[in-house]
C-alpha cells in the first residue's frame, strides 16, 4: 500500500505544520528500492544522508545534494534522505513511540547500514542526538554494537568535533564526493566479509581523511587545560590528514539535482565555482579550511548551468564561493551565462563579492534581470582593525562602490560588520557609525535626479566567535557584558529613519564559541541540554539560554573557559587533525594581527601557509611555494 | 503548427500522492518549473522589478487535498501544439501531478478565479456517511465559525452544500459551493461533522478528500 493510502499517514500530515517537509516525491529524488532490495543483503549498503536541522535547511545545502547524487551512482548503494522533524512531528512520534524514518521509503533510522550526517555550525548538535534517539540508535560510540547503523559525520564543522567525537563512529574530514563513495565501497567488503566495526574503523583508519574518534584519548590538566591526545589504537595514524579533491574539473557536479516541492530557504540551483579562498581573513574559518583555492574551468560551469537549468526549471542559479570576485574568469563566465538565462528569466545571483574589486559593469548587467539590494561586508568601522583581520579593502573602495551603486540607481545598501574582534575599542565602534554616516553623506551628493528616490541602510552585525584553525584561534570572546555594551553603543550612535540595525544574539554567540573550540568534555554538556529539551538551537525560537548555562555548569568554570584567551602553547583539542594550513603559519599570522599589519593573499604570493604540498589549484601556479614552506611542517 | 499570437489555454490537472500535501503556493511554483522544463512559452507580466509567468489558479488547493480536474489557465506567447506540449509537461511533474484535459479559455475578460461557482469532493472516512446524515437533518441550520483577519465569522454551512450524489458508510460524494461567493470549506465541514455527526477526530484528520471537478461559468 502507498502511504497516502494509509488514514493513519494521513492523519500525521495534517497534525503538522508544513507536511510537504516529510513526503518526499520530489523531482530526481531517487527511489530504487525495487532494485535494491533484490540485490544480496552481503552486497548492498543502505545509506541515510541526514541533516540535523529542518527540510528548508537541509535541502538548499549544496552539500547534500552532491553526496545523495554521488552515492546513488552506484547500483550498490541506494542513498535515502532523513531530516530532523520539526517540533510537531517530533512530539507526534514520541507520543506514539513511533520511529524517526527516511523520506524516500520510511525506513527507520536504525535499519540502515550507515547514518551519516552533513554538519555546517555547531548549534545543530542537539538536533543530530535527537535523531538518534527517535531512530532508536544507542547515542554513544561505545554503546552500539556490531548491528547497530555506523554513526559517521563530515562537513565544514568536522575539523573540530571534538565536543560531538563520543557519538560518532567515524569523521570524515575535508572534501567528501569522492571520499564518502570510496569509504561506502569499503564498507561494502567489510559487510561482505563480515569482520567486526572495529576491524573496519582499522581498516580505513589510514584513509586520507578518516578520523576515528574513539582511537584518540585526550588526557587533561588539572585546571581542564588540554595535556594530551594520545593514540590509543595500534592501527591509528599520529594525526589525521584531510581529503581533498585536488582538480575541481573532476568531481562531479550534480545534473539533476532533487527540486524541492516547497519553498526552500535558498530556492535556488548552486554552481560553486571554485572552493577555497586566497585571501585568508584572519577570523575567517573556511578561509583556511578550504585551502588551496581551487578553480572550476568556465566550460564545466557552463556545461552544468546549462543542465541545471534544463533539468530544474528555477528561475534562479546562484553563483557559490567564499569570494566571487575572486574568480579568475568571472567576466567571461557571467557574459556567457546571462545569455542563456535571461531569455528564460532566470536570474542569476553572485553573493560574496568584495569591495575592492567589485565591477559595476557586471552588477548593471545583472540587474536586467532582477534588481535586488546590495550587500558589502567591510567587518569592521576602522581601517586600524580591518588591517588587523586582513581584511584588504579600504574605505575608499566603499564609498567608490556605494557612490556608484547610488549613481546607478540602487537604493538598498547592506552592510555586515563584527563587533568583538581582538584589539577592538570604542573608537572602531564609533567608526562603524562614522562609516554608515559617510555613506548617507555620500548619497545626499548625489543629485535627486540621478539617484533613487529613497535609501534604505541596513547594519548587520554580529559577535566575533574565535574558531580552530584560523589565526585568531587562541583569542578570546568578549564577555555578554561587553556585547551588550557594545551593541547598545552602535544601537545608540544609527538612530536614523533611513537606517535599521540587527544584531545577532548574545547567548548563542557565546554557546557557539563554545563548541566551535571545545574538547571532549562538552559531549556531556550537549547531551545533558538535550536530555531536558534543548533541540533546534539554531531557531531563535527554540534556543533556551537556561538549558545551556546550567548544563554548562557540569565543567569548572563553564562558558568562560572555552571562551577565555589561550595560552601560546596551549595543546588545542583539534591538534591531531591537518587540514593543511599549519600551526606555525597560524602563529605568525597572529603576530602580524598583533601589529596590525595585513598580509599576503594567495594571488599576490604564497606566504607559506603549508597548503603547497598538494600541488592543487593556486599551489600549482605559484612557483616560490617549495622554498618558502620548508622548515612549516612541524 | 505554432504562431506568434498569444494564446490562452486551460488545463485541467490531477494531483496525487505527495504532491497533494503541497500548500497553494509551492503548488504554483511547481507548476511554473513544470512549465519551464517542459519548454512552454509562458507569457511573463510586464511589472519592471518582479516579472511573473501569467498562471492563473480557478480555486487554491488546500494542504491535504487530492484533484481530478483543476482548472488552471496559462498565457503563452505564441500558439502551441497543446496535445504534444501537454506530454512533454506531463513528463517534466514530478510523480503525482498530470494535466488530464485542456480548453481554449473562454473569450471574457473576467478571471478565472470569478468564473468558478462549484465543485464535486469526495470524502472518505470510517462512518462518514452516518455522520454526514446526522448533521444535514433536515432543513436546520450547521453553523460554523472561523477567525479571519481576527475577526469571528459565523456561516451556514448546509446552505454551501448544493447537492448530494451519494452517501455510504465511508464516502460521501456531494456539489458544494467554491469560490469568491459561497465557498465552501472541506476542513470546516469535516469540523461539523465531528462536532454534530459524532465522526470522530482522528478519523477526520485521517481522511481522504478528493475535489473531483470544478464549475463555473464558460468553464466545461
Amino acid at each position: 500500500m502507498e502511504r497516502f493510502d494509509s488514514p493513519f499517514y494521513r492523519s500525521m500530515l495534517r497534525s503538522v505544520t508544513k507536511p510537504a517537509r516529510y513526503v518526499g516525491g520530489e523531482l530526481h529524488a531517487v527511489d530504487k528500492s525495487h532494485a535494491f532490495f533484490s540485490l544480496c543483503q552481503e552486497e548492498r549498503v543502505h545509506f541515510a544522508l541526514s541533516f540535523p536541522d529542518l527540510y528548508e535547511i537541509a535541502m538548499s545545502n549544496l552539500a547534500i545534494q552532491i553526496l545523495y547524487s554521488a552515492l546513488n551512482s552506484d547500483e550498490y548503494v541506494f542513498c535515502e534522505r532523513c531530516f530532523a522533524p520539526d517540533v510537531d512531528l517530533r512530539a507526534f512520534l514520541k507520543e506514539r513511540n513511533l520511529p524517526l524514518v527516511s523520506i524516500e521509503t520510511m525506513t527507520p533510522l536504525s535499519n540502515f547500514d550507515i547514518v551519516g550526517f552533513s554538519l555546517h555550525y555547531e548549534l545543530a548538535y542537539t538536533a543530530v542526538l535527537e535523531m538518534l534517539d527517535l531512530g532508536g540508535i544507542p547515542l554513544r560510540a561505545a554503546e552500539r554494537s556490531d548491528s547497530d547503523p555506523l554513526i559517521i559525520a563530515g562537513g565544514p564543522i568536522a575539523c573540530n568535533l571534538e565536543p560531538m567525537a563520543p557519538f560518532f563512529d567515524l569523521v570524515l574530514l575535508g572534501d567528501g564526493e569522492f571520499q564518502l563513495p570510496m569509504l561506502v565501497n569499503e564498507y561494502k567488503k567489510h559487510k561482505a566479509s563480515k569482520s567486526s566495526k572495529v576491524d573496519f574503523l582499522r581498516h580505513v583508519c589510514c584513509m586520507d581523511g578518516v578520523y576515528i574518534p574513539s582511537f584518540y584519548e585526550p588526557h587533561y590538566h588539572e585546571d581542564g587545560q588540554l595535556k594530551a591526545i594520545k593514540v590509543i589504537d595500534p592501527y591509528a595514524p599520529q594525526s589525521v590528514r584531510k581529503a581533498l579533491v585536488r582538480d575541481l574539473d573532476s568531481a562531479p557536479v550534480p545534473h539533476q539535482p532533487i527540486v524541492p516541492n516547497m519553498e526552500v530557504t535558498h530556492d535556488r540551483m548552486i554552481l560553486e565555482i571554485f572552493r577555497g579562498c586566497a585571501r585568508g581573513c584572519r577570523f575567517c574559518q573556511a578561509g583556511f579550511t578550504y585551502r588551496p583555492l581551487r578553480e572550476r574551468s568556465p566550460k564545466t560551469l557552463i556545461e552544468a548551468a546549462q543542465r541545471l537549468i534544463d533539468s530544474s526549471g528555477c528561475d534562479e542559479i546562484g553563483l557559490l564561493s567564499l569570494s566571487t570576485s575572486d574568480y579568475s574568469q568571472l567576466d567571461h563566465l557571467t557574459r556567457t551565462l546571462l545569455p542563456i538565462a535571461e531569455p528564460r528569466h532566470i536570474n542569476l545571483s553572485l553573493p560574496s563579492l568584495r569591495l575592492d574589486s567589485f565591477d559595476f559593469e557586471l552588477a548593471e548587467r545583472l540587474a536586467r534581470t532582477r534588481r535586488g539590494g546590495l550587500t558589502f561586508a567591510p567587518e569592521a568601522g576602522t581601517q586600524r582593525l580591518r588591517d588587523v583581520i586582513n581584511k584588504n579593502i579600504t574605505e575608499d573602495d566603499l564609498f567608490d562602490a556605494a557612490r556608484t551603486a547610488f549613481e546607478n540607481g540602487w537604493d538598498r545598501l547592506k552592510l555586515y560588520f563584527m563587533l568583538g574582534l581582538p584589539t577592538e575599542t570604542d573608537d572602531d565602534v564609533e567608526g562603524i557609525i562614522d562609516l554608515t554616516m559617510r555613506l548617507l553623506a555620500i548619497w545626499h551628493d548625489i543629485p535627486k535626479d540621478v539617484r533613487a528616490k529613497r535609501l534604505s541602510v541596513t547594519v548587520s552585525t554580529s559577535f566575533f566567535i574565535p574558531k580552530p584553525f584560523t589565526p585568531f584561534q587562541w583569542e578570546r570572546q568578549i564577555s555578554i557584558n561587553e556585547m551588550r555594551r557594545k551593541q547598545k553603543q552602535l544601537a545608540d550612535g544609527l538612530r536614523d529613519r533611513r537606517i535599521s540595525y540587527h544584531w545577532h544574539d548574545f547567548e548563542s554567540s557565546v554557546l557557539e564559541a563554545v563548541l566551535a573550540r571545545g574538547d571532549r568534555r562538552l559531549a556531556s554538556v550537549i547531551e545533558r541540554a538535550w536530555r531536558e529539551g534543548a533541540y533546534l538551537d539554531a531557531w531563535h525560537e527554540h534556543f533556551n539560554r537556561d538549558l545551556w548555562f546550567e548544563a554548562l555548569s557540569l565543567i569548572p568554570g563553564g562558558a568562560d573557559f572555552y571562551t577565555r584567551e589561550r595560552d601560546d602553547d596551549e595543546l588545542f583539542p583539534w591538534e591531531h587533525l591537518d587540514i593543511g594550513v599549519t600551526r606555525r603559519f597560524f602563529e605568525r599570522e597572529r603576530a602580524l594581527s598583533r601589529e596590525g599589519r595585513v598580509s599576503l593573499s594567495c594571488f599576490d604570493g604564497c606566504s607559506g601557509c603549508g597548503c603547497g604540498v598538494w600541488h592543487a589549484g593556486i599551489c600549482s601556479q605559484t612557483s616560490s611555494i617549495e622554498q618558502k614552506e620548508e622548515g612549516n611542517h612541524e | 503548427m505554432s504562431d506568434n499570437r498569444k494564446q490562452r489555454l486551460i488545463l485541467f490537472f490531477a494531483r496525487r500522492g505527495a504532491t497533494a500535501w503541497l500548500a497553494h503556493l509551492d503548488n504554483m511554483r511547481l507548476f511554473e518549473r513544470a512549465l519551464n522544463r517542459a519548454g512552454w512559452p509562458i507569457a511573463w507580466t510586464e511589472d519592471a522589478f518582479n516579472p511573473r509567468p501569467i498562471l492563473v489558479f480557478g480555486l487554491p488547493v488546500g494542504v491535504g487535498i487530492e484533484t481530478r480536474r483543476d482548472p488552471v489557465e496559462v498565457t503563452l506567447e505564441r500558439c502551441i501544439d497543446v496535445d504534444w506540449m501537454i506530454e512533454r509537461l506531463n513528463r517534466s511533474f514530478p510523480r503525482g501531478l498530470e494535466v488530464v484535459d485542456w480548453n481554449e479559455a473562454p473569450d471574457t475578460k473576467r478571471s478565472l478565479m470569478s468564473l468558478v461557482q462549484a465543485a464535486d469532493y469526495s470524502i472518505e472516512a470510517p462512518l462518514i456517511g452516518q455522520a454526514f446524515s446526522r448533521t444535514f437533518d433536515g432543513d436546520r441550520p450547521v453553523v460554523v465559525s472561523w477567525v479571519r483577519k481576527g475577526k469571528m465569522r459565523e456561516i451556514d454551512i448546509a446552505l454551501r452544500i448544493i447537492e448530494t450524489y451519494d452517501i455510504r458508510d465511508d464516502s460521501i460524494d456531494f456539489k458544494g459551493g467554491a469560490g469568491s461567493d459561497c465557498h465552501l470549506r472541506v476542513d470546516l465541514l469535516l469540523d461539523a461533522l465531528v462536532r454534530d455527526g459524532g465522526l470522530s477526530k482522528e478519523d477526520a484528520l485521517g481522511a481522504r478528500i478528493i475535489r473531483k471537478r470544478v464549475y463555473g461559468d464558460l468553464l466545461t
